[in-house]
């Protein structure tokens, strides 16, 4: 297989695989749900769902009062965009599914939602390269699977639903204490009426040798997706999950919200992919945090191609000392979307390094922000942080912006940040037509190249996913 | 005469050993020149010798006028007599290079003496003629923006300013071009003419500089240790068989 | 006045306060006066900033009390020691507690150019309209539309200056702002409006005075709300220094606007030393094709000093480009905060613009908060921007050290090189060693 930057007009030309394009989530099935919680948000809602779920009372509990917590935040205006203003909390369904137990094999999985992620292409990736497949169908997960091999090795992948009844102890001491149920009005709104999402415990030592991977699909109008993920690598512990999503293109806005807290014990490592691929009607607004015990590294690779406003800032709370986080984060807005993402680094122990570097491109009228958190209290030495932020502007009315916050306590820590805006270089372009590309190829081989370094990072199957959905979001964008 | 000694020189960086047990003797005068492929410690010694933070002596011994330098600091180094000519000289933004020279001929002087501002900007102008270098540099931020050539050109501007007895010069012919090159030589060459000459220590990669500043002395450092000692003809022998020729005889004898 | 019963909105600039200074400030244009009056309702009506107004995001708000302060008394020039500049300049205009004491016009052509140097008052009466245009007619955009407003509110005197079309005035222009005694709540203002193809020069003081009686005071709380405006006509030239030097116990507020038109190449460098806390913001606007503006600054901040510097750069017309370097150097427990915004229009293509902050952290608990931002909604531009805080580089030590140069001199080389990089910017060299000379005693004083 070729570097994505490689240049070959030939497969420049080429159609897109069966199976990657952006458009290959626009379509649906007319499912029938046996729980539904209705539509709009109550104190009901709540019971109703966490009743189906035959939680235990603390749960029930945690849900109402995060519901209370929910109503009382305002929306976060004064900063962010008002666009959030037209989200409309009464118009949405927030509980939908045909079961809360998933299904061990793909045959055992309804036609329909079977169908739907063999058109997404989920059971033949599995095959191929991962070590274990989640599946969820709005609320609930479909399918679930991981390889023996790695259960074997006492690795637990399921999905949340389960995990609170199967392993309460493990899953209780840490849920919510990454992020807080109050920590913003989305997490809060999460841990009112979270379903679904993915549970992973690695014991220590274990080195998950392929990715573990989550699949998230919305399926029906007006609907609310709230999927809750925590992840405990134990000391020493490896794993790398990924993350992908789609869904139709309605008329009406989505919504999906989901709360994804990381824990790495000592020395343990935790990579989290993210190819992030809404319709456009879609608001995205998430929180994800990771704490980072001595001697552990998380790395966020968060990429947001899709959505009509995607709210984002994986951020790493560095607890222990020596402790590593990083954040790459490649965003692309087209018309009518506004990819509002960045990344947050909180130093709480000495000798921590972070890391973030961030790629945006905006296309016609599309926006893409950048919006950081560097914070290094007091006392603390031998802290590091470097960021870049690069924007590419492809057309005359494409937007960027680039927020930056970075607090430095003391003289034996230090930050550095750098940031830029630019358009395609003409030169380049200009020398690419003169080999006999045309200029939209010309244009997408160097917006590829642009985040060819963070490309790179993706596991080669992702990589080639992003190459070619940046191809088609570029289609159009030139002449 | 004094002179620089090495013995038995251990170096780490962090837990990682460099350098690994080095004998090394220059005398006010002579000219060594040490070659050795990359990641031998050659950089490591001359940084270490300076006494650069980062590198951790763990065992041996450097003596400068037969007086131990280990326990003290750089700017007491260099005030002894030591220089070293950076491979990569840092950049010094907003500190020109008349101030930061007069600054470190001042330390030189005694408490209280004062430094005579025309004779200095005298001295100073006649060594950037004989290197080359417009006097309009004074007023420039020391290697701020400088070219490869010109920061080596400063590198030794500043040796013939600061006369030491000992010099390493690291790279010196790193990213130089032929007529810079020249210009360099030439430079070091008037110092070794002069009377108080001093010992020069060549770190290189290439034999082309030896070309020009003829040594007295070649040795070849492989894996933290000389293994080769001879005299300049050493240094064509290098130049014409490589380096692989060495190690196998090391491997050899080992 | 009484501070019994004051509003927690306007503290001691009550009401009454401010009908007292309009009896005091009699003449006024009618225009002025009612743009006061209008000004001091905005202020009385808008609140405090508060913990969720992102134009105030780490500033200590609670020292940002307006209790305590009263309009001084005024003070004669012989009753303070003045501070010169050392720099030979073409006049020089001395307010102190909002009132002129001096002005002086060396330069005799000056007035035959038709160039303006006067105080802001006499010029609202000889000169309404040019003064009218100008005179605070930029929007308050940065979070203080309430200080701005009580800036507008009181102001009583400043400076103004107006150099014609194609006028150079080679030497500089210099003002001093003083405020003398406890309490002492000041106001000052400086107009330039440079006309086409106009330069000048211009350096703008803002002092606490001392007095010439000794012994000195014991602490000294003032209040001081001032700012500038300034116009650059198309093709205009305008360097403008600034050096704010209060006394410790000040709580200041400095509003700077700036208008560049076609082709028009304005300097500004702001020094920071003085108060206890000090709000800067500086908004500058490129209106029209070739605008540039270098916007510098340098603050040393010791002890408990609350820096608080915010900016924004407004590129409206195709090809204009601006340069913003604000470097703080921390010492103590001080405190320094930089938010600054790039802003390019829809249309303004081809626009360069650059900030960036640079904090050297010079103990263990100073601190130092960088917010660089841009919004940028051209694509053909080069906007980028850079923020660090870092202690002294380790290799930069090293290297001076390896020439023989003790440490503490070494560091001392660096710390000034530092500054250097931005005082370098001022080519008259006069004017650069006087404020270089200023900067390194308020360095060493501590």
């Amino acid at each position: 297989m070729k570097p994505p930057t490689e240049i070959d007009a030939a497969e420049m030309t080429a159609n897109p695989v069966a199976g990657i394009d952006q458009t290959k989530g626009d379509f649906k099935y007319d499912v029938k749900y046996d729980f539904d919680a209705g539509t709009g948000l109550n104190e009901t809602t709540v019971r109703y769902i966490s009743t189906v779920k035959k939680e235990a009372p603390w749960l029930l509990e945690f849900r109402l009062k995060a519901l209370e917590t929910f109503r009382k935040k305002p929306l976060p205006t004064h900063w962010a965009t008002k666009d959030l203003e037209n989200i409309n909390f009464d118009k949405i369904r927030y509980y939908l599914s045909q079961g809360q137990k998933p299904k061990r094999t793909w045959d055992e999985v309804p036609d329909d939602i079977k169908h739907t992620f063999e058109r997404l292409g989920i059971p033949e990736q599995e095959r191929k390269f991962l070590a274990g497949v989640e599946a969820q169908f709005d609320s609930e997960a479909a399918y679930s699977n991981i390889k023996d091999i790695v259960a074997k090795q006492g690795v637990i992948f399921m999905n949340s639903t389960e995990a609170l009844r199967e392993h309460p102890e493990i899953f209780r001491k840490w849920f919510g204490k990454v992020i807080p149920t109050s920590d913003n009005k989305f997490s809060a709104l999460n841990s009112a009426v979270f379903s679904g999402g993915s549970f992973i415990y690695v014991p220590p030592g274990v080195k998950v040798a392929q990715p573990l991977q989550a699949y998230f699909r919305i399926n029906a109008e007006n609907f609310g997706q709230f999927e809750r993920t925590l992840i405990i690598a134990d000391e020493g512990a490896e794993v790398v999950y990924m993350e992908g999503c789609t869904a139709p293109k309605f008329s009406t806005s989505t919504l999906h919200s989901a709360v994804v807290e990381l824990v790495a014990l000592k020395g343990a490592k935790i990579q989290y992919i993210t190819v992030q691929n809404w319709a456009n009607n879609v608001f995205n607004l998430v929180t994800k945090r990771g704490l980072a015990h001595e001697d552990a590294e998380i790395k966020w690779i968060d990429c947001n191609i899709g959505s009509r406003l995607t709210m984002k800032y994986p951020g790493v709370v560095l607890k222990g000392e020596r402790a590593r986080g990083e954040v790459l984060s490649i965003a692309l807005a087209n018309d009518g979307q506004h990819q509002d993402t960045g990344a947050k680094m909180i130093h709480a122990a000495n000798n921590t390094t972070s890391n973030i570097i961030a790629k945006s491109i905006s296309v016609g009228q599309g926006r893409s922000t950048y919006r950081g958190v560097v914070h290094i209290p007091k006392h603390l030495k031998g802290c590091k942080n470097n960021t870049e932020c690069d924007a590419l502007l492809i057309n005359t009315n494409s937007r960027t912006d680039t927020y930056p916050a970075i607090s430095v306590k003391g003289d034996r820590n230090a930050t550095q940040h750098e940031a830029s805006v630019s358009k395609v270089n003409e030169d380049m372009i200009f020398y690419m037509q003169s080999r006999g590309l045309t200029e939209a190829q010309a244009m997408s081989l160097a917006v590829n190249g642009f985040i060819n370094d963070l490309a790179r990072q993706f596991p080669m199957e992702y990589s080639v996913e992003l190459k070619r959905l940046i191809d088609l979001e570029m289609e159009g964008s030139v002449g | 005469m004094s002179q620089l000694e090495i013995k038995d020189l251990h170096i780490s960086i962090g837990d990682k050993p460099i350098v690994k047990g080095l004998n090394l003797t220059v005398r006010q005068g002579e000219v060594h020149a040490i070659m050795g492929p990359n990641g031998t410690g050659k950089s490591t010694l001359a940084k270490a010798v300076a006494g650069h933070p980062d590198y951790a002596i763990t065992r041996g011994d450097v003596l400068l006028g037969g007086k131990s330098i280990l326990g003290m600091e750089p700017d007491e180094r260099a005030r002894g007599g030591l220089f070293l000519a950076f491979q990569y000289p840092s950049e010094i933004p907003g500190v020109s290079i008349a101030n930061f020279l007069r600054a470190a001929v001042q330390a030189r002087m005694a408490e209280g003496e004062e430094l005579d501002a025309s004779g200095y900007y005298k001295r100073l102008y006649a060594k950037m003629d004989m290197l080359k270098i417009d006097r309009k540099f004074t007023s420039r931020a020391v290697n701020e923006g400088f070219s490869g050539g010109e920061k080596k050109r400063c590198e030794i501007l500043q040796m013939a300013m600061l006369e030491p007895k000992i010099a390493l010069m690291d790279e010196t012919d790193s990213g130089l071009d032929i007529d810079a090159l020249r210009i360099v030589a030439d430079g070091v060459n008037t110092l070794r003419a002069g009377v108080q000459a001093p010992g020069i220590v060549l770190i290189t990669h290439y034999q082309r500089l030896l070309n020009y500043i003829v040594p007295d002395f070649v040795h070849v450092m492989h894996d933290g240790r000389i293994v080769k000692s001879g005299d300049k003809s050493l240094a064509l022998e290098l130049e014409e068989k490589g380096y692989d020729w060495v190690k196998q005889e090391v491997a050899a004898t080992a | 006045m009484s501070v019994s019963n004051t509003d927690a909105l306007t503290g001691s600039f009550t009401r009454e306060a401010f009908e007292a200074h309009l009896a005091r400030v009699r003449h006024l244009p009618a225009w002025w006066l009612e743009r006061k009056r209008a000004a001091y309702e905005r202020f009385a009506a808008l609140p405090m900033p508060g913990r969720t107004d992102e134009g105030w995001r780490f500033s200590k708000l609670g020292g940002l009390t307006l209790e305590g302060f009263a309009l001084p008394p005024a003070i004669r020039l012989d009753q303070m020691a003045h501070r010169e500049l050392g720099v030979t300049g073409a006049g020089h205009i001395v307010l102190a507690n909002n009132r002129l004491v001096a002005r002086e016009i060396v330069a005799p052509d000056l007035l035959r150019q038709g160039v303006i140097f006067d105080s802001l008052q006499n010029a609202l009466l000889q000169h309404g309209d040019l003064v009218r245009a100008h005179l605070l007619a930029q929007p308050s955009k940065l979070g203080s539309d309430k200080f701005a407003a009580l800036h507008e509110a009181f102001l009583e005197d400043g400076a103004f200056i107006h150099v014609p079309k194609n006028v150079e005035v080679a030497l500089p222009l210099g003002i001093f702002h003083y405020a003398s005694g406890a309490g002492a709540a000041v106001f000052p203002h400086t107009l330039v409006v440079a006309d086409d193809n106009a330069r000048v020069t211009i350096a703008d003081l803002f002092l606490t005075a001392k007095p010439t009686q000794t012994p000195a005071p014991g602490p000294e709380a003032q209040f001081a709300c001032g700012g500038h405006d300034l116009y650059a006509g198309h093709g205009a030239q305008v360097t403008y220094l600034a050096m704010q030097d209060w006394s410790r116990e000040t709580l200041s507020f400095q509003f700077d606007a700036k208008v560049v038109r076609r082709d028009a190449r304005v300097l500004s460098l702001n020094l920071h030393a003085g108060a206890r806390q000090a709000r800067h913001e500086s908004f500058s606007q490129l209106q029209a094709p070739g605008a540039h503006s270098e916007m510098l600054a340098l603050t040393v901040a010791h002890g408990t000093q609350e820096f608080d510097q915010r900016t924004l750069q407004i590129h409206q017309a195709p090809n204009t480009s601006s340069n913003l370097l604000y470097k703080n150097a921390l010492l103590d427990q001080a405190k320094t905060i930089f938010s600054g915004l790039i802003v390019v229009d829809p249309d303004a293509q081809k626009t360069d613009a650059y900030q960036s902050n640079r904090n050297l952290m010079l103990s263990e608990e100073a601190e130092a908060h960088s917010l660089p931002g841009l919004e940028i909604q051209a694509n053909d531009v080069r906007c980028t921007h850079g923020a660090t805080s870092a202690r002294i580089d380790r290799e930069q030590e090293f290297y001076l050290e390896s020439r023989g140069i003790k440490p503490a001199q070494a560091q001392e080389l660096l710390v000034f090189g530092f500054f250097e990089e931005v005082l370098g910017k001022v080519e008259h060299a006069q004017l650069h060693d006087a404020l270089t000379d200023i900067i390194r005693e308020k360095f060493k004083a501590g």
